[in-house]
Parts: structure tokens; sequence; C-alpha cells
């Protein structure tokens, strides 16, 4: 926990001046996990804005302080959802030339093309998002919560208020559809993405 | 298998470092309150606009129910059924002559 128990009842009191103190406590956290989730760094900041303004106002119906992370995280979850799938119809637009976007992204990250440090890993960066773009967005935030964020299982059985067998299924078959595109990839390439990249 | 797994754990890993938590910009937090705020005037119209509505039904309701509890002055006094009342108009004497038969006869 980044912040004392007694501050979040602060705040669920009613108290501005805690409740601004946990937004700073956990603003740097929360929109670096919605720009992994949501892929777009221009839009980080209203997203968390909507992860706060929705923490505001169901504060009140948190039990227990000690699962005010799970809890955020939940609302987090929720606000990215929501984004990517108003973001849907943008991205299927950009979905029709994906994939001829992929092979030169991988072959830039490859290195081929690749002039400076930067580049390398905006490609890394597009390469990542593209192949995270196959799957469907609540697929995504789960496996880029497991995967890139590093929850565990416990966390996010907390986070989905699901049982971990299921969680366990919907994390493998995302896993699969991303590795299964990365492959694609890698064979039409010719060349190993990551190898060049470190 | 085994070397694309690891290639793309790989990749996820350098996801993370490529994409660090950003620093919020300055407009942040009073963006968030500006937010905050605006919501809470909404919610505020709405429970007025509320009790407003509440407020209207409950007075309508009470105006329906004197207007249905108030007996109106043309059934006045009138007790029994219809079949009750049609006997009290029309005695039985009185169908005799227009050759209607009644039970008692």
């Amino acid at each position: 926990m980044l912040v004392e128990f007694e501050l979040i009842q602060k705040a669920q009191a009613g108290d501005d001046a805690a409740f601004n103190q946990v937004v700073l406590a956990y603003r740097k956290r929360i929109l670096g996990t919605i720009a992994r989730l949501i892929g777009r760094s221009e839009d980080v900041e209203d997203v968390g804005q909507e992860v706060f303004l929705r923490l505001y106002y169901s504060l009140d119906q948190l039990r227990t302080p000690e699962v005010f992370e799970p809890w955020l995280y939940r609302l987090t979850v929720n606000a990215s959802y929501d984004y990517l799938r108003k973001q849907r119809r943008r991205n299927e637009a950009r979905m029709s030339d994906l994939s001829e976007q992929q092979v030169m992204m991988a072959d830039a990250a490859a290195g081929g093309k690749v002039s400076t440090e930067q580049d390398r890993r905006n490609n890394v960066k597009e390469l990542v998002e593209s192949l995270l773009s196959e799957i469907p967005e609540q697929d995504r935030i789960l496996l880029t919560l497991k995967e890139v964020e590093g929850l565990s299982l416990k966390e996010l059985e907390n986070i989905y208020r699901v049982k971990e067998n299921a969680l366990k299924v919907r994390l493998f078959r995302a896993r699969q559809r991303v590795l299964s595109a990365y492959q694609a990839l890698g064979r039409k390439t010719g060349k190993q993405v990551v190898g060049s990249v470190k | 298998m085994e070397q694309w797994n690891n290639e793309l754990e790989e990749l996820f890993a350098q996801y993370k470092s490529i994409v660090p938590d950003p620093d919020a910009s300055p407009s942040f937090m009073p963006e968030l309150w500006k937010k905050i705020e605006s919501r809470q005037s909404m919610v505020v119209r709405i429970r007025r606009l509320t009790q407003v509505f509440v407020a209207a039904a409950a007075a309508i309701c009470v105006v329906l129910v004197l207007f249905l509890g108030v007996p109106s002055s043309d059934n006045f006094g009138v007790s029994g059924t219809y079949v009750d009342v049609l006997a009290e108009i029309h005695p039985a004497e009185n169908l005799t002559p227009l050759g209607i038969r009644t039970d008692n006869e």
C-alpha cells in the first residue's frame, strides 16, 4: 500500500485533502498502467482522470481499506476498457493494413531499418501494441496486467473477482493468439524480432 | 515453440521499460477537480429535478385521491347494487301493465 489506511478512511469520510493525497500517491503508477493498457500516450491523462473521478464517487462503497488497491485497479481496468471500446472503430480502420504495418515494424525492430535507439524503441512499442490489438480488448487488458504489469494470478483474482482457473484459461487463450501472430510475423520477416532488440 | 514463448516474454518485458510510468502534467489535479465539481453540480441538478418530480407526483396523487374520495352529487345516497336500484325505481306493480312478469307473480 502506498498510503495509510487512515488516509483512505478520511477520504471515504469526505475529506478532500485526504483524497488529494491518495491521488498524488497512486497517480504515477496508475498513469503508467493506463499507458501500457491503452497504448496511446496522448489520452493517458484523460483516462487517468476518469479513474480517479470514478474513485471519488465510489469510495463510499469500499467496505475495507485493505482491498483499496484491487479496487483501484478494477476502476483502471474498467476505464481503460471503456476507452479501448470507444476507440475500436478507429482501430478497425487501422486494422485493414495492419499485417503490412506489422511486417514493417517487426523488420525495423529487428534492426533492418533502424537508425537510432529511439526509433528501435518506438518500433518495439508499436510491435507489441499491434500484437495486442489482435485479441479482444478485455483479453488485451488481462494479458497486459499479467505479462507486462507483472500482477500475480491472486491479484488478478481480486481485481476481476473471477476464479483462478477461469483466469488461467482466458490468459492461455489470449497468449496463444498473440504468440501465433508473433510467430507468423517472425516467419514473414525471417528474423528473430526480439533477438536484436536487446 | 519454447523459443517463441521466451521471445514473446522478452518483448513484453521490454515493452514495460519502453513505456515507463509517465509524470502527470501540472494541470492534472486542477482538471480532475474541475471534472469532480462539474459531475457534482450535475448530480445536484438531477437530485433537484427528481425532488420536483416526486413532489409533483405526490401532489397529483393527493388531488386524485380527493377527487375520487368525495362522492359526486349524481350518486349521492345511492346504495346497493345496480339491480337493487332498478328494482327501486321500477316497482314490480308498474311492470305488469307493460306485460313484464316478475318472479314474485
